[in-house]
């Protein structure tokens, strides 16, 4: 069952759930696409995150009140297979926080990167900051706390865990995630359509190199 | 072209930004008081959208090297009088120095600031270091194209200072409250029923000081005795004007420049119509916070967007 409510005067949060699984995702994203298809009047962009979905619209074309409507009513076939293409992505296990996510998982270092390049990852959104990738799930033992405070720069390709996620930062930015290792793949350019490399729905698997 | 002489503490190229990319978690951007932006590109003759140099307390030194037609509005400041489009010779240095009132000033140049677009915008985008002509602020030796003119500015006034309001500036300097205490606009959501019952009254009955923790990203909020009682949420995709409120009690309000998700709830929305007064908002300002409907706030901006006819 979803919910439409206001986000200000430019924009509606639907949300499909509150917990983070692939069905929940599947909704997000069948919808989306619906929506992309159909294009309401004044309609400006998506944003998928999880299990909400964000619509930005222009209320100097759509009043709020008949954009929420349209989205109500909008037909929206049945959940949409998420893509089964698996990207790999190749990672140098050598961040600087492995051996302290390892020891909060009481493992070696070893059997830590084996569990976490042994799981097939789903993309649940891109955000935060441009190409972030926001992948789950990770396996339960390798869960570990954010930085209680964040690094003033984390470098672009670098890998991350916090809490039940793991995620590649694609861009140089301020950052909280533990960092257990650097990919060469380059997750964003403002000169390629799409500029992000994976989208939400994506499936990943991290390959140690 | 425009020589940056001295690229002051934090000036940026914005235009309309890039609205649509957030699901590539690129923010939408944009100038920090879109009012002010769009009122000093409707001074020279500009598009309302058109690319203009948005100054943040300490502004630049500027040196035309032709004769130009500039306009500043936003914060005051002692380089030339706000609301007026003002005529430049060739070879003529703008120094905007510190901004007196308010925070952020935005300077227009006919014709626009011509730096190349990416993604569809001239505006920096911060994070991702593109944009903006240089994927950064501007800092001394920068060289700022600029565009050509499309429509005709009303007739540039050479005034002395203290007589400019004749080329129309003025109805927009009537718009504008520079200093605080100020009062915001919210609407209720998208997180307000994740919050304790009382929450989002006391919020709402709580003045706000802005701490030193505030950019374009977003700025933070700390009023002593303000807590809240919040469920964890699920990381989600957040908008411009939301108010996050964090486990300790801390407020934090996104600007342009905004993350395009987060993991706290946010507890209301600032509505557009008063993203300007934010941008303008310095640290020990403070901030009271009064709801408003959908309806309400739909008005607003469609006041404020008549003012460029649109």
């Amino acid at each position: 069952m979803r919910r439409i409510v206001a986000a200000g005067d430019r924009a509606l949060l639907i949300v499909f759930g509150d917990t983070m699984s692939p069905e929940t995702l599947a909704d997000v994203l069948t919808f989306e696409a619906t929506l992309r298809r159909v294009k309401p009047r004044g309609l400006i962009g998506t944003v998928p995150a999880y299990a909400s979905l964000l619509c930005t619209y222009d209320p100097g074309i759509t009043e709020g009140a008949s954009f929420q409507r349209q989205l109500q009513t909008l037909p929206v076939p049945p959940r949409r297979r998420l893509r089964r293409a698996v990207h790999e992505v190749p990672v140098r296990y050598d961040g600087p926080d492995l051996e302290r996510v390892a020891q909060h998982a009481r493992l070696s270092v070893a059997d830590a990167v084996s569990l976490h390049a042994g799981t097939e990852y789903l993309v649940y959104a891109i955000g935060f900051a441009p190409g972030f990738s926001y992948c789950g799930v990770l396996p339960e033992i390798l869960a570990t706390p954010r930085l209680p405070s964040p690094r003033t720069r984390v470098e672009p390709g670098s890998v991350g865990i916090a809490e039940r996620q793991t995620g590649i930062y694609a861009v140089a930015s301020p950052g909280g995630w533990n960092i257990i290792g650097r990919t060469d793949t380059v997750l964003f350019d403002p000169r390629r359509r799409p500029p992000a490399r994976f989208q939400p729905g994506d499936r990943l698997r991290f390959v140690p190199a | 072209m425009i020589e940056v002489v001295s690229g002051g503490t934090w000036t940026t190229i914005q235009d309309r930004g890039r609205p649509g990319w957030e699901r590539y978690g690129v923010s939408p951007g944009g100038p920090a008081d879109w009012f002010s932006a769009a009122a000093a590109n409707a001074l020279v003759g500009n598009d309302p959208d058109a690319a203009v140099v948005e100054c943040t307390l300490i502004g630049p030194t500027l040196r035309f090297r032709r004769e130009a037609t500039v306009a500043l509005m936003g914060g005051e400041t002692l380089a030339i009088e706000n609301g007026i489009a003002f005529p430049l010779a060739a070879g003529a240095e703008l120094k905007i120095g510190r901004v007196r009132r308010g925070l952020r000033t935005y300077v227009a140049v006919r014709g626009g600031i011509a730096v190349p677009r990416v993604m569809g915008s001239r505006a920096l985008c911060q994070l991702g270091r593109f944009g903006g002509g240089f994927g950064r602020p501007l800092e001394v030796g920068d060289q700022l194209p600029v565009g050509k003119a499309t429509a005709q500015p009303p007739p540039p006034l050479p005034l002395p200072k203290g007589r400019g309001l004749r080329s129309g500036g003025g109805r927009f300097l009537k718009r504008l409250p520079l200093v605080g205490p100020w009062e915001v606009r919210v609407m209720a959501g998208p997180h307000t029923s994740a919050f304790g019952a009382d929450d989002f009254a006391r919020f709402l009955n709580t003045a706000f000081p802005v701490t030193p923790r505030a950019n374009r990203m977003g700025m933070r909020l700390r009023a002593p005795g303000f807590r809240v009682q919040a469920t964890e949420i699920l990381t989600t995709p957040v908008t411009q004007g939301a108010v996050q409120v964090t486990p300790s009690g801390e407020a934090i309000v996104l600007l342009a420049e905004h993350q395009t998700t987060g993991g706290y709830p946010v507890i209301a929305t600032v509505i557009s119509a008063d993203w300007p007064l934010l941008g303008q908002a310095r640290p020990g300002d403070t901030i009271h916070f009064r709801e408003v409907s959908l309806a309400e706030a739909q008005r607003a901006r469609s006041r404020l967007d008549g003012w460029f006819g649109q």
